[in-house]
């Protein structure tokens, strides 16, 4: 099953799915992530997204980035490709965005 | 050991480690079928006071394959969670343990149960409670009838289920065979002990009074068998979510993603002492259906080249197969394909050409009046390698069918080396702390930890 701009949902392993994330909603809680403390990031070359470094420097990781209770866990499989791969409950999408994938290595200082 | 830490990443993971899958027609109920997984080796009884349990972030799954094509027909799903009633002591109970829901037990287990088949997910069972780790006489007094017995519990579609400590029911002479493989029996023979001047001993159950933890289901042969099909495959798996984040703040840890396998199990000893030590951690991450991969594994196993070199003249017929690199077929059909017909009289449990490492049991074969611990090389069609009871000498059959004995079956010339027939490890049931039961789950009480060690 293929999603929005290149999302494909993994499957779960008999778990039940939900539904894919959009490269929208991806950026969405990326950046409100951020905003409201990140649930959780992590990244492959050890990048950090500033807005989770900021919330790391503010407070508790913790928070509630997609609005459904679930933190989102993103990693950068391939950050030249722009391979993402974005983790909530127990769904994985993976996701093909450069500007993104670029936008986290960066902020990973 | 069967698979109690079998391989590199999960001997590190315990909680996920398979370490013995059995499946059999229930001698007791033969309409049914009981299927048993155990998990966490090694258990010391008395390794309190944080004593052994399922994990809460572990998925649990026993799957079948009812068609022959070495994939999941039908998966039952086991997910635990666990409860701290008072958190304000560090002792597991504070009184004794009189039954399951004796206010004095104080970190206890619930779980569910869930098949997942072509029809969908049904939940057959939730909230059900495991029984408590037998702590000694004070703590949990009359174990089996108060806390074991009433925790077996009957699933909406009439199965039963049963899961918690049990005492390991697996016995293998560990500490011979991992000394380069020095069989007590015939070290008088082997290459090394024999310089030393060693003579023939009996074996030693390096896992008496070892207890594990068990997912035991008992269920109708109807609800595991696609229609005229009897031959059912079966393998247990553990799975982690694959992602988890320690949190410095003070929650915890954060998991999320999908479940991904970690551990698996079909045949006995397969990932122990087949797969070699490189591809270990890869073979549990797989599906059965990859296993044709592996098969230069099962094809040409190691033990089969080592025995001739360590039992210098004992195996020389062994020793010339294995220098003409004549692929293992019998092993294959063992391990990997299932027997086809009309190589043993009246017997398969042939379940296709796909190359998969699946425990196979042939349904329609009734429980042995007379069962042999020999399985099926001891004439009795009920036992390993057709499927495997509790009380199977699997370590015996395994050596014995790579030393040779089983290849008579694919080839009528060969001559089977006489000592093959002879191999064990010296240990039978009776090298057990405790018996097996006669009824579901079948494997024995655990060993309390007052008494275990003994004194």
């Amino acid at each position: 099953m293929r999603g929005l701009d290149g999302v494909v949902p993994v499957g779960a392993g008999g778990e039940p799915e939900r539904s894919p994330l959009s490269r929208r909603s991806v950026l969405r809680g990326a950046v409100g992530a951020g905003a409201a403390g990140i649930a959780a990031a992590t990244l492959a070359g050890g990048a950090l997204p500033a807005a989770a470094s900021t919330a790391a420097a503010g407070g508790p990781a913790r928070g509630t980035a997609t609005g459904r209770g679930e933190p989102v866990v993103v990693h950068v499989r391939d950050a030249a490709a722009g391979e993402l791969e974005v983790f909530c409950g127990t769904t994985c999408t993976r996701v093909r965005d450069k500007e993104l994938a670029a936008r986290l290595v960066r902020a990973s200082g | 050991m069967s698979s109690h830490r079998e391989a590199p990443e999960i001997s590190k993971d315990p909680v996920a480690d398979s370490t013995d899958l059995y499946a059999f027609v229930s001698p007791d109920k033969p309409g049914t079928v009981t299927l048993i997984a155990n998990y966490l080796p090694l258990e010391a009884p008395a390794g309190g006071p944080n004593f052994y349990e399922f994990g809460d972030d572990v998925l649990y799954e026993i799957h079948i394959d009812t068609h022959g094509h070495s994939q999941a027909d039908i998966t039952y799903q086991f997910r635990f969670a666990t409860q701290l009633p008072n958190p304000d002591t560090f002792l597991y109970n504070t009184a004794p343990i009189t039954s399951l829901t004796s206010p004095a037990w104080n970190r206890r287990q619930t779980y569910s149960v869930t098949r997942v088949d072509g029809r969908g997910r049904h939940v057959l069972g939730e909230g059900l409670i495991c029984p408590p780790c037998n702590i000694g006489p004070l703590s949990t007094p009359d174990y089996a009838a108060a806390l074991a017995r009433p925790a077996v519990h009957r699933l909406s579609d009439g199965s039963r289920v049963f899961a918690g400590q049990r005492a390991d029911g697996f016995y293998v002479d560990l500490g011979s065979i991992f000394d380069l493989l020095d069989l007590r029996p015939f070290q008088n023979l082997q290459v090394f002990a024999k310089a030393l001047g060693l003579q023939a001993a009996p074996g030693v159950n390096a896992l008496k009074f070892a207890n594990v933890h068990s997912i035991a289901l008992q269920v109708p042969v109807s609800r595991l068998t696609a229609s005229g099909r009897p031959v059912i495959g079966a393998w247990t798996t553990a799975s982690r979510r694959r992602v988890r984040i320690l949190d410095d703040q003070g929650s915890g840890q954060v998991e999320s993603g999908p479940f991904t396998q970690v551990s698996r199990l079909g045949n006995p000893l397969v990932n122990e002492v087949v797969i070699a030590l490189g591809d270990k951690d890869r073979w549990n991450t797989q599906p059965p259906e990859h296993d044709k991969q592996f098969a230069h594994y099962v094809e040409h196993p190691e033990v089969a080249a080592l025995l001739p070199v360590l039992y210098p003249g004992v195996f020389p017929n062994l020793a010339a197969l294995d220098k003409a690199r004549t692929p293992r077929a019998d092993l294959v059909a063992i391990l990997h394909t299932g027997i086809p017909k009309g190589i043993i009289d009246g017997f398969t449990n042939f379940t296709g050409p796909v190359q998969a490492d699946l425990l196979r049991l042939n349904t329609a074969i009734p429980p042995a009046s007379k069962p042999s611990i020999f399985g099926l090389l001891g004439g009795d069609l009920a036992g390993f390698p057709n499927g495997r009871r509790v009380f199977d000498d699997v370590v015996s059959i395994e050596l014995r069918a790579i030393a040779g004995v089983t290849f008579k079956l694919i080839d009528p010339h060969y001559t089977v080396d006489p000592a093959a027939g002879q191999l064990t490890d010296g240990l039978t049931p009776a090298d057990l702390g405790t018996p097996f039961l006669r009824r579901f789950p079948y494997l024995g009480v655990p060993y309390d930890g007052f008494h275990h060690p003994p004194s």
